[in-house]
């Protein structure tokens, strides 16, 4: 990277990938660097031949990448989101395994796995990845694909603008990943706060792959929020007030409004470090009229909302497994509706705790500090509310519920350690240092992840028409109990002896009992990882003795579960009636649920177009372009987005009609085969019996 | 054109209106954003400039959400709309009220003068 820009290749050269450093020098660094290259290279190429052998790539094209089905997105918003999610932990692991090696003396000051620059990057790429990458994509793709089947519609409000937000997210992780073969990623933390990210400290690519990549997906966010948005409020079946909407609903409208009005903050935040560093702005140099610590401020106005935007679903996802796998109402349905939206509103008074040292007066501290305090009250009020649900239920432990039991132990400590870190006087000691790494690891692992990992379990039969495997489910979930436990738990200490975050070394020999154990919580973590695949892969295989064409495995109670299993494209033959609150579970009650409706008709779904992939193209190519200073192929990219946005716009799209024959044909099959199925007890959930038609006289929820 | 707030599609009242009442918030936008610039660039003092600015920008949104939101107070769903402009307020003056009590506490704190036009930093060596 010397020398002038080249009007063709920009800033490329054979230099920026990492086989050329391990050419130029031969050590763990660079060995670990032109590693994990290697990876997504042989990984891609993998891939590819796969797809090419077993000839996917029509099917992956026509049922999968110009898919307008919401259900089909979100589905792969989670693939996208559990790809990166190795990556993340694979990284975690690496530090982990570096820092239980970086113990340097005076004299030797820098030791341990890879070089202190490396690890920045590391420590950079892990939290951008877990936070906008893994987190994000799970929870967007959780809401896609169920939002819709609980609200009793066919599909979000704008099907097209869902797949071009699916497209924007992916074209920002593929930023991400070719960052590990070109170049290199930013070295300032997933906050990248300026002036250390500014051009004169941070030359080179890396805030910039940084700042592309949250644009550009920052932009698909802010679309996804308003989609959901319309969906819940004008999507809705007949009858279903916002009152009867299952509670998963409820926290996926807050998210939706915080999506809305949180992302947008970011993207200020993100143009702006963007102007100061393409076109010499300076909004963030104090010497010339700016000032740094406003980027902290528009950042965390984003940054704290961000993170019940992540928690919420999780949320959502806690009240729906906690009435059904203890075959229970759900406790405080009003309470839980109130609590969830006190914290989207709540969370938007409170960023400034994120910066309590950054040197305002103590009383914008204790004014933000008590703001916080009090955001702990509804997240308590939930915590009880569950624990009501499962009190006296007969409870089935299964892999959700693990998760659920996991998550109450667990992030309960997390919050506590929050209200801790809420008082800014405590929070002059220990910021910056690990006991804040395990805060936000001990809120996120067991919230968001549990969550989110319990709900694709628990929805999962619905999508792919065959249960997961409760045993390896199970197995997995405690090896994440575990893992964490084992990996962040020691962090705590060794924060309150003093050990900074983000560093790549330390002179203090007492660390070092804590750091393995944190070390075997990487590992832990990695097996967690494996038996994740594995639960997946052992599930497929047993496909058939895991079938539940009933589509009730668990006897749930919302409207989803009235579907066959996997649920067809247009999801209800007829758009149901809504009732009552939990829907389904009166009609079960009230005896025979499986009636067929009187008439079909012609149903109107959005036809397949690959308007979602052109701009994700497009997008990617502005966003690479932009990195290396490519500015021809920068131009194509800005221009090509509006102008595929204005073909679309000029063509007639005629929509796909599914004639009334098809659907009431398959309907009528799925009817007949539920009638012939045995029913099955809550005790034989787990075994072969359960066929997805539950038993009703059993239907207590 | 959509009549505001009913969903109900009126061919007769063609795309003309539509046209019409897109182009005129165009238009207006784009004084405003002339305006601002050209405020900017005047001899006026200061403060003028900003309020001149505010002003503009308050304008701005109004039309934007009249013209290109079609939100409106009368009709079917003028409940809704109030609400929808009721919330958004509400969080933005969060949003701005909060960036002005912090950044003005630590403008106070580091005895910035207001356009302070200092030399710039050096590159560090590296
Ligand atoms: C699964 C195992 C995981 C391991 C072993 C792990 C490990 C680590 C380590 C070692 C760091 C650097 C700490 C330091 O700065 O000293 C870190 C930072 C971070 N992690 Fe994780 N992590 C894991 C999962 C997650 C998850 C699931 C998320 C979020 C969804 C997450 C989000 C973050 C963030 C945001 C940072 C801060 C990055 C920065 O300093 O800018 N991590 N993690
Ligand atoms: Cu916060």
């Amino acid at each position: 990277m010397s020398g002038e820009t080249s009007p063709i290749v920009g800033n490329l050269d054979w230099n920026v990938t990492p086989y050329t450093d391990l050419l130029k020098h031969v050590d763990s660094s660079t060995i670990v660097g032109a590693g994990a290259a290697s990876v997504l290279v042989l990984g891609a190429i993998a891939g590819l031949v796969l797809f090419t052998y077993m000839r996917w790539w029509g099917p992956l094209y026509r049922n999968w990448l110009t898919s307008p089905d919401a259900k089909k997105i979100g589905i792969m918003y989670i693939a996208l989101a559990l790809v990166m999610l190795a990556r993340g932990i694979i990284e975690g692991f690496v530090m982990r395994a570096h820092q239980a090696m970086a113990l340097g003396t005076l004299a030797q000051k820098e030791s341990g796995l890879v070089a202190p620059d490396h690890f920045a990057q590391l420590f950079s790429t892990h939290g951008t990845i877990m936070i906008f990458f893994v987190a994000m994509p799970l929870l967007i793709g959780l809401i896609n694909f169920v939002l819709p089947q609980q609200l009793g519609a066919r599909d979000m409000a704008f099907p097209v603008l869902n797949q071009v937000s699916l497209g924007l997210t992916a074209a920002g992780a593929g930023l991400i990943m070719i960052s590990l073969l070109v170049g290199q990623f930013g070295t300032g933390g997933w906050t990248m706060y300026p002036p250390y990210t500014g051009k004169i400290f941070s030359p080179g690519e890396g805030v910039d792959y940084w700042l592309w990549a949250i644009l550009i997906s920052g932009m698909g966010s802010t679309l996804t929020g308003m989609n959901f948005a319309v969906t819940i409020f004008k999507e809705r079946a007949p009858g279903m007030h916002l009152m009867r909407m299952p509670l998963f609903c409820w926290t996926s409208l807050c998210v939706a409004i915080m999506l809305i009005y949180a992302m947008p903050a970011l993207t200020v935040s993100s143009v702006m470090l963007a102007l100061d560093r393409y076109a010499d702005f300076h909004f963030f140099t104090n010497a010339a009229g700016g000032n740094m610590m406003n980027y902290a401020n528009i950042f965390w106005m984003f940054g704290h909302p961000e993170v019940y935007i992540l928690i919420l679903p999780a949320f959502g996802v806690f009240s729906e497994i906690s009435s059904t796998y203890s075959g229970k109402r759900l406790y405080g349905y009003t309470s839980l509706v109130i609590a969830s939206m006190s914290i989207a509103v709540i969370s938007f008074t409170v960023w400034l705790h994120h910066f309590f040292t950054m040197g305002q007066s103590a009383g914008v501290n204790i004014a933000f500090g008590i703001a916080t305090m009090i955001i702990g009250i509804p997240t308590g009020v939930k915590i009880y509310d569950w624990m009501a649900t499962l009190w006296r239920g007969r409870v089935r432990i299964t892999a959700p519920i693990v998760y659920l039991t996991g998550f109450f132990l667990l992030f309960v400590i997390g919050g506590l350690s929050g209200i801790i870190l809420a008082n800014p006087s405590i929070d002059y000691q220990v910021h910056n240092s690990t006991f804040l790494v395990a805060h936000f690891h001990n809120v996120i692992i067991p919230g968001v992840l549990y969550g989110m990992l319990a709900g694709i379990h628990y929805w999962f039969p619905k999508a792919f028409g065959f249960r997961l495997s409760e045993t390896w489910g199970r197995r997995t979930a405690l090896l994440f109990v575990g893992g964490f436990i084992f990996t962040f738990m020691p962090l705590y200490v060794l924060g309150l002896m003093g050990m900074p975050r983000r560093s790549p070394t330390f002179q203090n020999p007492d660390f070092m009992p804590w750091m393995y154990i944190a070390a075997f919580g990487g590992v832990l973590m990695l097996c967690a990882l494996a038996s994740l695949c594995w639960t997946f892969w052992t599930s497929y295989r047993n496909r058939r003795a895991l079938a539940v064409p009933g589509g009730d495995p668990w006897n749930g109670s919302t409207l989803e579960w009235s579907t066959p299993a996997p649920v067809p494209e247009w999801t209800f033959p007829c758009i149901p009636r809504v009732k009552a609150r939990e829907d389904w579970g009166e009609t079960k009650r009230r005896g025979d649920p499986w009636r067929s409706p009187e008439t079909y008709t012609d149903i109107e779904m959005p036809a397949n177009t690959a308007h979602g992939l052109l701009i994700a193209g497009a997008s990617f190519t502005l966003g690479f372009a932009m990195v290396w200073h490519i500015w021809w192929l920068a131009i194509l990219g800005v221009l090509a987005i509006p102008g595929l946005v204005v073909l679309r716009g000029m063509r007639v799209i005629e929509p796909n009609i599914i004639p009334a024959a098809q659907v009431e044909e398959e309907d009528r099959r799925f009817r007949q085969q539920v009638a012939s199925l045995p029913p099955a007890t809550r005790a034989d959930e787990e075994t072969e019996r359960n066929r997805g038609v539950p038993d009703l006289s059993e239907f207590a929820g | 054109m959509t009549k505001p707030n009913t969903g109900e599609l009126n061919p007769q009242e063609s795309a003309a209106s539509e046209i019409k009442s897109y182009a005129t918030g165009f238009i207006v936008s784009l004084l405003l954003t002339v305006g601002a610039f050209a405020a900017l660039l005047s001899d006026l003092p200061s403060t003028w400039k900003i309020v001149l600015i505010c002003v503009a920008a308050l304008l701005q949104i109004i039309v934007h959400m009249r013209n290109f939101l079609h939100l409106s107070f009368s009709g079917g769903q003028s409940r809704e709309d109030l609400l929808l402009v009721l919330f958004s307020v509400c969080l933005l003056a969060i949003m701005a009220g909060g960036t002005w009590y912090i950044m003005s506490d630590l403008g106070g704190r580091m005895h910035q003068a207001s356009g302070s036009d200092a030399a710039m930093p050096e590159a560090p060596t590296r």
